[in-house]
């Protein structure tokens, strides 16, 4: 080992504020994410889907502008610019980002419990609930740039491509809708990941369980509704739950049909709770940082 | 007026106590460590570990209190691990991250701006002799790698003081060497303090001037080594030229108490109380044996970590 000390140099700068130190933890769970090829195969879906989108509505903008009949034409099908349209998009969006997130939990946030990468960030001028926020902060970040920007893009396009400003203005309640099923979806995945990862830290286990919570859930609310002809079993599906309340945001949700906004926002947010003693839990844990 | 200089208690603790659940991992600790570089030292689940962790400001202690650079251990925990460097047992690395980048958001964890952590990040690997391998994954590392790239992650803030958790382990005799050569020239030559955990008593013994020593969570000494270390009242190392077997035997029939005889031509003895050093040579010319040597011994740190625990 070459010990070349005569060259140590002192460092004496001025330190960040600790609440900085969430930003090289997002960035560092970023690029762990991207230097991997399985994951870019789900951001390649995700992508697709997102292009294929983006096609549509600039064909469609095209036809319109040489006739109108054509452009109503494609309304049928695909996006067409209505809540709905990007409520299903994000849908999309949000089940590829599910699939992503069941492999990459592991490597966010169950390494730092099973190889001490806690005691690493935990060691330096970071406080639990930095890293906390930083982690949380890694996942929505996911989540966001899979589901809310492309969906942001797309309400873009199909703005600008209009020949006034007349969608934007009368479509505010979309961009809400954008905002507020993205806000859901980042909210409920990151501490839903979080929480499993960081009791169940192995990949097979978590995604099993992360999986579990999302299909078997669903499978098993429906299961009893049937069973029980009551539809506030429903409720169980936490997955279905999300979508429900991003439906909401939209406005494009069935008003008075059960479960309603407030009960999915409701289930959400005891679930969101739960997640939270769970992490907190977890990281006040004295053994996690021996 | 003589000159009065204080110096700065490196680690000052008092009555700190730490209970896991209902198991007491440390009690009443009180101690004062000067700055420089000192030794930990104490069996599994003696208490180390927590200790370390209070000192980083990670644990609360269940009651007591205490400073380490003169920061309060309860209430500047934050600052305290910005102006100190952790080095673990753990392998506390995160997979899939290049050894540069790691190291670099290290310091940026402690605050440094982005640009500086890098290019602190790429001199501490230098130096730590790393530059190769810099841009391979943690994962990627052999056992010896990845301790220095810990110690990078430690040194990369300049901290004042360096928390050292079995630093050598898994180390190969070279590499073994080099690190305790790199703690010493940290300590000796740039002023840091270390506190070095560990078992391997002979790495405290070359690179500190200080051990603390607990055992069982109670702190069981603490001091220079120098002044802990008793010469043994009455232990002498001889050396000789010539045949010993008449010179040994005269030694026993005198109570003359011969410890150790592996060489042919050394041994250590304890003499009585009523013993003077001039026996030793009248007895060698009386046996033709010509002494070379009579060395007053002093105890090894084995030999005085174990007769302080036995003593406690």
């Amino acid at each position: 080992m070459a010990v070349e000390l005569a060259g140590y140099r002192e460092w004496a700068g001025r330190r960040r504020s600790p609440w900085w130190t969430c930003w090289p933890i997002v960035r560092t769970g970023l690029n762990m994410i991207l230097r991997r090829w399985i994951f870019w195969v789900l951001i390649g879906l995700g992508l697709l889907n997102f292009l294929f989108n983006f096609a549509f509505v600039y064909l469609k903008a095209t036809l319109t502008v040489q006739s109108e009949a054509a452009g109503g034409f494609l309304d049928r099908y695909r996006v067409t610019g209505t809540g709905e349209a990007y409520a299903d998009f994000m849908f999309g969006q949000a089940s590829i980002t599910a699939l992503l997130l069941a492999f990459a939990g592991s490597m966010l946030i169950g390494n730092d419990y099973r190889q001490g990468g806690l005691i690493y960030y935990l060691s330096r001028r970071t406080e639990r609930r930095h890293y906390v926020v930083g982690k949380l902060l890694t996942v929505g970040a996911v989540v966001t740039l899979i589901t809310t920007v492309p969906a942001l893009a797309l309400y873009a396009e199909y703005g600008l491509l209009s020949n006034s400003l007349d969608y934007f203005l009368n479509h505010p309640r979309i961009l809400a809708g954008i905002l507020g099923y993205g806000v859901v979806l980042a909210v409920v995945q990151s501490l839903l990941l979080f929480a499993i990862a960081a009791w169940v830290p192995r990949t097979v286990p978590l995604v099993m369980t992360w999986l579990g919570i999302f299909v078997l859930l669903k499978g098993l609310a429906e299961a009893l509704r049937a069973i029980d002809d009551n539809r506030h079993w429903l409720l169980l599906g936490v997955w279905d739950d999300m979508h429900r309340l991003g439906r909401w945001c939209f406005g494009s949700l069935e008003a008075g049909r059960i479960p309603t906004a407030p009960q999915c926002l409701g289930v959400l947010a005891g679930v969101c709770v739960i997640c939270l003693v769970l992490i907190v839990r977890r990281v006040r844990a004295v053994e996690v940082v021996t | 007026m003589a000159a009065i200089m204080i110096v700065m208690a490196l680690i000052e603790l008092e009555n700190v106590t730490h209970f896991y659940g209902a198991v007491c991992a440390l009690r009443t600790v009180t101690l004062r460590v000067e700055p420089g570089a000192v030794g930990l030292i104490g069996q599994n689940g003696a208490g180390k570990s927590t200790l370390l962790k209070i000192l980083l400001g990670l644990i609360r202690p269940t009651s007591g209190r205490g400073t380490v650079l003169g920061l309060d251990i309860l209430g500047q925990g934050l600052e305290l691990r910005g102006r100190v460097g952790f080095m673990p047992e753990a392998e506390s690395l995160i997979p899939g991250v290049r050894g540069v980048d790691l190291v670099a958001l290290g310091g940026e964890l402690v605050g440094m701006p982005r640009k500086q952590a890098l290019r602190r990040a790429h001199e501490v690997l230098s130096y730590l002799g790393l530059e190769e391998a810099r841009y391979r994954r943690c994962e990627e590392y052999s056992v010896g790698m990845k301790q220095r790239l810990k110690l990078a992650a430690a040194l990369v803030h300049d901290p004042e003081l360096l928390l050292l958790d079995e630093p050598t382990a898994g180390l190969d005799p070279e590499g073994r060497e080099s690190m305790l050569a790199l703690l010493r020239a940290l300590a000796d030559r740039h002023g840091k303090s270390l506190i070095l955990s560990t078992h391997l008593l002979g790495d405290i013994d070359r690179v500190c001037q200080q051990v603390v020593i607990v055992d069982r969570g109670a702190l069981v000494s603490v001091g220079r080594i120098g002044d802990l270390r008793s010469k043994c009242r009455g232990r002498y190392r001889l050396r000789w030229h010539g045949q010993p077997a008449e010179f040994l035997t005269a030694l026993r029939t005198a109570g003359v108490n011969v410890l150790v005889n592996g060489r042919a031509d050394e041994a250590i003895v304890e003499v009585p109380q009523s013993w003077s050093l001039r026996s030793f040579f009248e007895l060698s010319t009386r046996h033709d044996l010509t002494l070379r040597d009579v060395v007053p011994q002093e105890e090894d740190l084995e030999e005085l970590y174990h007769r302080v625990i036995r003593t406690n």
